[in-house]
């Protein structure tokens, strides 16, 4: 396998874009990543696609990825589109990457694009849902519900076994709001108080409105090489694809003893990049809940069962501790729009190693990064997909 | 009316309705919905239907403040474990008013059939839900 580089990342900001058709979207995030990596259209030869509810919400059922590129002069070469569910971008990125680095191409972009606000947002929640197998969407199964009691996660039964607060499920949602406010491309854009989050209205017993992540539109692409070939185009850094791990759930029963899908997708990815938890130096997570944050510092090995909140009221997880954590605002603050979310991530790591992130830049450069992106719901108290990738500069 | 797929509705009224899962014939595993492949042992060829889910312990429960289309607000959402083994998300019945402190987790729970949801597209669509077993455990 050849080692492989990201040379150019864009993103089109997230929020509402009611009369902004996808396409349009798209095209900004994938001129924004080739500006960036300094190439054309012409240089691309393969091209990964993301998107997750264009099927439902826009009606464009198929080609999609063949629809968005043609209408940014992307045209001829294989187009391959991807639905993964809120980590179809992931997905698309690892598309790529594999590309490159098994030498069949020289030169891939990778796209995560979506739109979900299309005027009916109970057509959109209907649309979300169908990202669980059917079995459970039909019953009334929402994505909010998984998060508060469903066996993988059951943030509501952690309150009962760690001792946590409704205070403490607010900490990441204050946090990231913070670093969010700091972001031009951000949906949310206004730091939130404990208080304030806490008292927004209940969506799902325990969890509260700004603790969830909201509707949002927006796109984002990268552009990946070969290392070697990476000097040939304008200036710069290459940041370094060091593992891109893909995991689908396992069907378990209750008591079932293996680790959960979200740790051993971490754990195979540090040992293909062969790093450890404690090298990371920033972090981008799937914080669509914001209190799956603390559990997620669990599972890729930040610290031990139960301590999570403690990573934040200790300052390590924040925009200017040891380790911080979606600096971008994460999934509540910068938006996630499902099918983009897994190239938001990627594309805010990029520019935080290359010290481009502005206001909410991290003081010592990252040198080295995760994104950790997730979705889906199967059958089997598991999520459908997990994906880790770790960068290096 | 039509019934929700892997519902066992008795044809006398004095029975139980059930669910259909499936048991494996090495293993044991018990799964529902059916599968074909057994994800325990991935054995092929050796799932056989069986009736469960006739009772079962509640293993978590919240109440959703919002619904999705064809769902009313509030209800409440819930996994129960069946006393066979499966863990399943389901609803809870309609006797239950929706209110903090009506379900505890670890309550034992027992089968009904109702409509999915009083809302025109899921009213003529029964399925299973779960309800607290009143006056004494009855659990076996």
């Amino acid at each position: 396998m050849r080692e492989v580089a990201i040379i150019g990342v864009g993103a089109h900001a997230t929020g509402q874009f009611t009369d902004k058709p996808l396409k349009d979207i798209a095209y900004l995030a994938i001129w924004n990543s080739l500006d960036d990596a300094g190439v054309k259209p012409e240089d691309v030869q393969v091209a990964y696609v993301g998107n997750s509810l264009g099927g439902l919400l826009t009606g464009q059922e198929g080609v999609r990825g063949q629809v968005l590129l043609q209408h940014s002069g992307i045209t001829g070469i294989p187009i391959i589109n991807v639905e993964n569910a809120c980590a179809s971008a992931a997905t698309a990125l690892r598309g790529a990457w594999l590309e490159v680095a098994s030498g069949a191409a020289d030169l891939a972009i990778a796209v995560g694009a979506e739109k979900m606000y299309v005027g009916d947002s109970a057509r959109t929640v209907g649309a979300l849902s169908a990202v669980s197998e059917l079995d459970l969407s039909q019953m009334g199964m929402q994505f909010t519900t998984s998060y508060a009691i469903h066996p993988k996660i059951n943030l509501k039964a952690r309150m009962k076994e760690y001792g946590w607060t409704i205070e403490d499920f607010a900490k990441p949602a204050v946090k990231n709001s913070a670093n969010g406010a700091l972001n031009p491309l951000a949906q949310h854009r206004r730091p939130l108080s404990i208080e304030q989050v806490v008292q927004s209205r209940v969506v799902v017993d325990p969890l509260t409105l700004y603790m969830c992540s909201s509707i949002s539109d927006g796109a984002a692409a990268a552009v990946v090489c070969s290392l070697d070939t990476a000097k040939k185009f304008a200036g710069k850094k290459p940041i370094r694809i060091a593992s891109c791990t893909l995991r689908s759930g396992v069907y378990k029963l209750p008591n079932d003893e293996r680790l959960d899908t979200a740790t051993t997708t971490a754990q195979a990815a540090y040992e293909e990049a062969g790093i450890g938890p404690d090298d990371l130096q920033a972090i981008e997570l799937h914080d669509a809940m914001a209190p799956a944050e603390l559990m997620l510092y669990e599972r890729l090995g930040l610290c031990d069962a139960g301590d999570g909140p403690k990573l934040i009221d200790d300052g390590i997880t924040t925009l200017r501790g040891r380790v911080p954590v979606n600096p971008s605002g994460g999934l509540c603050s910068r938006g996630h729009p499902v099918g983009a979310t897994g190239l938001l991530q990627i594309a805010e790591l990029v520019w935080q190693m290359r010290g481009e992130a502005g206001e909410r830049q991290i003081e010592k450069r990252p040198k080295v990064t995760m994104a950790q992106n997730q979705g889906g719901l199967l059958l089997g108290q598991d999520s459908a997909v997990y994906c880790c990738t770790i960068l290096k500069s | 009316m039509s019934h929700a797929p892997g519902v066992v509705v008795p044809s006398y009224p004095t029975q139980s309705p059930a669910l259909l899962g499936a048991k494996c014939g090495v293993c044991g595993m018990v799964v529902f919905p059916k599968m074909p492949v057994c994800p325990a042992c991935g054995r092929n060829g050796v799932m056989q239907d069986i009736e469960i889910g006739r009772k079962g312990r509640l293993f978590s429960h919240t109440i959703a403040r919002f619904a999705p289309k064809g769902f009313k607000a509030p209800y409440f959402q819930a996994f129960v474990d069946l006393d066979e083994g499966p863990r399943i998300f389901t609803l809870i019945g309609g006797e239950c008013a929706v209110e903090d402190g009506v379900l505890e987790d670890g309550m034992d729970m027992k089968i009904v059939v109702e409509p999915l949801a009083d809302t025109p597209e899921n009213k003529n669509i029964l399925t299973y839900k779960y309800v607290p077993i009143r006056g004494g455990s009855g659990h076996a």
